[in-house]
């Protein structure tokens, strides 16, 4: 896929010789939020998320304030940030979740590879084939392991071996070898950390290119929470993790890159988590994830 | 200010750090002044409060432990914690150095170069001690460079007194009847006290580094 007619400040040119025609443009992952400043990295990054000045309201209160940020392709990007912040808001802008919100209003561009998703032209079902989500609380349908996991597929009408796209798709998710025996019975009957990875694999199913996660193992136990860890661990090999996450620790633990955002929806820095965790630039975002606000 | 219970123990952390410090350049300072007169009152008092010393390295070594595992510290936290850690260490190791100079007092008979000033590489040496500790507490890093400058100031002091030593035994034979074992044992208990000194000064650097690292997030002096 190709960037080359995204009209986005924050592209810039690849500085290395160009080896692929379907190159995609490289760009400053960091760029954007601090132009001149030394948190621009030199490292170049492929983006596949690339939010140009977004804004979102709720009725007349403004849940994001101007947004603007990269993604990286194949990472794990972990969005933390105080209760209302507009993390969560942010994540369902990607997939255009909140079209389905009455009083939201959005604005800005928001680019999934070439494409804005704003854009009329854009279907917000195939979208949501591209972007996949998983959310807090395990949302299994009443029906069977393998239904669950075909779901996607069937919906979309998308070909191919469902057979094996199931199994495939379980195992990515870490959970074939515990469901193999058993994929005619109803995944509500599945322990919660079970449910999550099968709602993970019901989200990989159709392929995406993203797979956003809303707190995935918020309502899970360590030992179910540390599966889904690895789990996402492994996802980002092949897939473009965003996780919503509450807890600090668990962004440090899993994730490449870290966007904190503070009180009035907005991005006040994204980098490298080890930077974010080890020597953050912001004061704001000092104190918060030592602890001494929010 | 939230997690105020946490802020009370990165305080405490802080506060028993300095204290162990000034533990530490007391003795430092008794060692040498045990050593200046060959008192050997002083220099058990060195010896025998090293246990005090290894103490306070133990209490605060579990303190670091137990923040690292209970509050999972970040950023700012996180380096106060891993430099203080890293320079309880150095501390520790002052202290142990400044035992063998109890020692060295101790087995001392005779002073076999007086013209080497130990005095004066010692003040040095307590000088940057005291100074390193005090960047920490005060979070200077102007003087953690200033600190690193000192060191080879030191390392000239000590190289040049141990040349004198050897010089001077290279080109002087013995010939007042001292018998050479003595002799020996007095030039290498000198050499070993000026080695321990610098080595002393070597900890002050490792304790600036990390004050540096602390403050700025910067290695440049570590190594």
């Amino acid at each position: 896929m190709s960037q080359e007619n995204m009209s986005n400040d924050n592209v810039e040119s690849a500085t290395e010789d160009p080896t692929d025609d379907d190159m995609i443009l490289e760009t400053d992952v960091a760029a954007g939020l601090e132009e001149g400043s030394e948190t621009v990295r030199t490292a170049r990054e492929r983006s596949i998320v690339e939010a140009n000045g977004i804004n979102v309201w709720y009725n007349d209160e403004q849940a994001l304030q101007d947004i603007t940020m990269s993604v990286p392709e194949n990472q794990v990007t972990a969005m933390i940030g105080p209760s209302g912040c507009g993390k969560s808001t942010f994540l369902r802008c990607i997939n255009r979740m909140n079209d389905m919100i009455d009083a939201a209003r959005v604005e800005g561009e928001l680019y999934l590879g070439e494409k804005n998703v704003y854009d009329p032209d854009v279907d917000p079902v195939a979208l949501r084939r591209r972007v996949g989500m998983v959310f807090q609380k395990p949302n299994p349908f009443p029906k069977s392991i393998y239904d669950n996991v075909a779901y996607g597929l069937k919906i979309q009408d998308i070909g191919g071996n469902h057979d094996e796209i199931v199994e495939e798709s379980l195992k990515r998710a870490a959970l074939w070898d515990e469901v193999k025996d058993q994929l005619d019975e109803s995944g509500l009957d599945l322990s919660g950390g079970q449910q999550q990875r099968l709602c993970i694999a019901r989200a990989i199913a159709p392929d995406p290119e993203v797979i956003l996660m809303d707190e995935p193992a918020s309502a899970l136990d360590p030992v179910a929470t540390s599966k889904i860890e690895d789990l996402i661990d492994e996802l980002a090999e092949d897939y473009t993790v965003i996780i919503v996450t509450h807890n600090m620790q668990q962004a440090a633990r899993i994730s490449d890159k870290t966007a904190v955002f503070l009180t009035g929806g907005e991005l006040v820095e994204f980098d490298d988590t080890k930077t974010i965790f080890e020597n953050p630039e912001h004061e704001r975002v000092e104190d918060y994830i030592t602890g001494k606000f929010g | 200010m939230a997690r105020e219970n946490y802020q009370e123990k990165l305080d405490s952390l802080e506060e028993d750090v300095l204290y162990m410090s000034e533990v530490v350049v007391d003795r430092l300072r008794t060692a040498l002044t045990a050593l200046e007169n060959k008192d050997d009152d002083a220099a058990w008092e060195v010896i025998d409060g090293d246990s005090e010393i290894n103490s306070l390295y133990l209490d605060i070594e579990q303190q670091c432990v137990d923040l690292l595992a209970l509050q999972q510290p970040v950023a700012g936290d996180l380096r106060f914690i891993a430099a203080s850690f890293k320079i309880i260490t150095d501390l520790e190791r002052i202290g142990d150095l400044a035992t063998n100079l109890g020692e060295y007092t101790l087995d001392a008979r005779n002073d076999v170069y007086p013209e080497v000033d130990v005095q004066a590489i010692g003040d040095k040496t307590v000088s940057m001690v005291e100074k390193a500790m005090s960047a920490y507490g005060a979070r200077d890093t102007e003087t953690c460079f200033e600190i690193n400058e000192s060191d080879d100031e030191l390392d000239a002091m000590c190289e040049h007194a141990s040349q004198s030593v050897v010089r001077d035994l290279i080109e002087n034979e013995l010939d007042d009847g001292t018998e050479v074992e003595t002799v020996l044992e007095d030039v290498s208990r000198l050499l070993l006290t000026v080695r321990d000194l610098e080595r002393i000064g070597d900890h002050a650097v490792n304790i600036a580094a990390r004050t540096l690292y602390m403050v700025e997030n910067d290695d440049e002096l570590i190594y």
